[in-house]
């Protein structure tokens, strides 16, 4: 009985640590989609609506995924308090507490992080452009993690599953 | 750089102009006499206690102004000013980056910034509004007559409140304001900062001319105002303006009726009598006051 039950423990077991592999790696390219959603609307909003960044970052507040929505608040927030804190930091704090746990490159993070610091050019397009230089990233980025998880979402579950086999047979 | 300006900001409701320089002491105007701003906070008039502004405080300043987004602001900056909330203006100045048919493109290197203090006073056209109105409580067509710096867009703007809401003389109407360079409604971000009323419809940014015809065609004003009339075109739309029915509130540099007269582009309009009232205002002993008000025949009808 109590062999029974050790079974089913490490096969759940090692199943339930796969479904957590691929989860992390569905995780990664939903964030992954999101960053792009949220620098594409970015990119929108200066070209066509010439709307300031705390202005854009109310809009983001309401627009995009929920994980995003509180911190894009306080972003807009926190500048209309006028405190003397510059964008860079408000936006750097609430942007590393956002991504603390999303299962991304440091990289990839750094995209979003420091996206203020490619602020400043004088003219909306050119503006919109090099946040595009940005995205043209993420996607690059986007793209691998989705062929990845195609790829290794089958083989991460089927390779949980054969582990707890093994494991089961090679205790028994 | 705030330590530096708590003083200042405590004395907001004296302060007319704050001038930042690179390089240059601080300068700040209040109740008309000129002030350092002092390396502790203060005020100062020895110049060796004086702050100095230098490139990077102006530029943090001027991205701080822009809310970090330069792009957004770029249409005033070309123009060579901004309206920030409250009202104020600041005047920007550097080099000018010129592009084809000799237009100005942009300004790089902004190392000159004029803060001026908008001062709204509301109730400054209360004694003028019964030689303002007919009787049958309509506006009269009114151009008001000042030297720079007399107050005719403070007063300009309490009149459009003052219409707009109703008073003891006339129901409140519809108006519309050309504010070609963001001084009466002192709009921000598309709203206005300062009070012009509940029936005002403000086009901002607009030149008058163009800015007139938009506005009758779209908002059918009852009352249509506009600031500093300067040109044959001006007066052009103005005539337009009032054959459609319009009431006209308009500003116009010059220290008498007589004065402006003369001015070439206004000859024809006087003599036709397209304004019904001239306010004039004067600066007496360094006050602003209003001289009279004269019927469309240079009558005096209120003192």
């Amino acid at each position: 009985m109590f062999k029974l039950v050790g079974i089913v423990c490490i096969l759940v077991g090692c199943t339930g640590w796969g479904i957590n592999r691929i989860t992390e790696e569905r995780s990664r390219v939903q964030h992954l989609r999101e960053m792009i959603r949220i620098i594409k609307r970015i990119q929108d909003e200066i070209s066509y609506g010439k709307r300031t960044l705390p202005q854009i970052c109310l809009t983001l507040s309401e627009y995009c995924n929920v994980l995003y929505q509180p911190y894009f608040k306080k972003i807009y927030e926190q500048m209309n308090q006028g405190s003397g804190i510059s964008l860079e930091q408000i936006w750097g704090q609430q942007m590393g507490q956002c991504l603390h746990h999303a299962p991304l490159s440091e990289e990839e993070k750094d995209i979003l992080r420091n996206l203020p610091q490619n602020l400043g050019i004088q003219e909306e397009k050119l503006q919109a452009k090099s946040i595009g230089q940005s995205m043209e990233y993420l996607v690059r980025q986007c793209r691998k993690a989705e062929d990845a998880y195609d790829n290794r979402a089958r083989m991460i579950l089927s390779v949980s599953v054969l582990m707890g086999v093994f494991l089961t047979i090679l205790l028994l | 750089m705030r330590s530096e300006w708590g003083q200042v900001a405590e004395q907001a409701d004296r302060l007319q102009e704050i001038r930042l320089r690179a390089n240059q002491p601080v300068t700040v105007l209040m109740d008309n006499k000129e002030w350092f701003l002092s390396k502790e906070g203060g005020f100062t008039q020895d110049m060796s206690y004086a702050s100095y502004s230098g490139e990077k405080e102006l530029e943090a300043i001027l991205t701080h102004v822009c809310h970090y987004s330069i792009y957004a602001f770029t249409d005033e900056i070309r123009q060579g000013f901004m309206t920030i909330p409250g009202g104020h203006r600041i005047g920007l100045s550097g080099q000018v980056i010129m592009e084809d048919r000799n237009q100005v493109r942009n300004l790089k290197y902004i190392r000159y910034l004029n803060i001026r203090i908008a001062h709204e006073i509301k109730g400054v056209s209360d004694p003028l509004l019964p030689g303002l109105y007919d009787d049958k409580g309509e506006p009269y067509n009114t151009l008001l007559i000042s030297p720079p710096g007399c107050g005719k867009t403070t007063m300009l703007r309490d009149l459009v409140r003052n219409v707009s809401n109703g008073n003891s003389y006339g129901r409140g109407v519809n108006v519309s304001v050309v504010d070609e360079r963001s001084e009466i409604a002192g709009s921000y971000l598309g709203i206005a900062q300062n009070d012009v009323g509940i029936r005002t419809d403000v086009l901002d940014g607009c030149p008058k001319t163009e800015g007139m015809m938009m506005l009758i065609r779209a908002m059918a004003p009852r009352v249509l105002a506009v600031d500093e009339l300067g040109s044959d075109g001006d007066v052009q739309a103005l005539r337009t303006a009032s054959g459609c029915g319009c009431k006209l509130f308009a500003t116009i540099h010059g220290s008498s009726l007589e004065e402006v007269k003369y001015k070439k582009f206004m000859s024809g309009v006087i003599a036709d009598k397209l304004f019904d009232r001239y306010v004039v205002l004067t600066r007496k002993n360094g006050n602003c006051e209003v001289e009279g008000v004269y019927t469309g025949e240079g009558v005096r009808c209120l003192n």
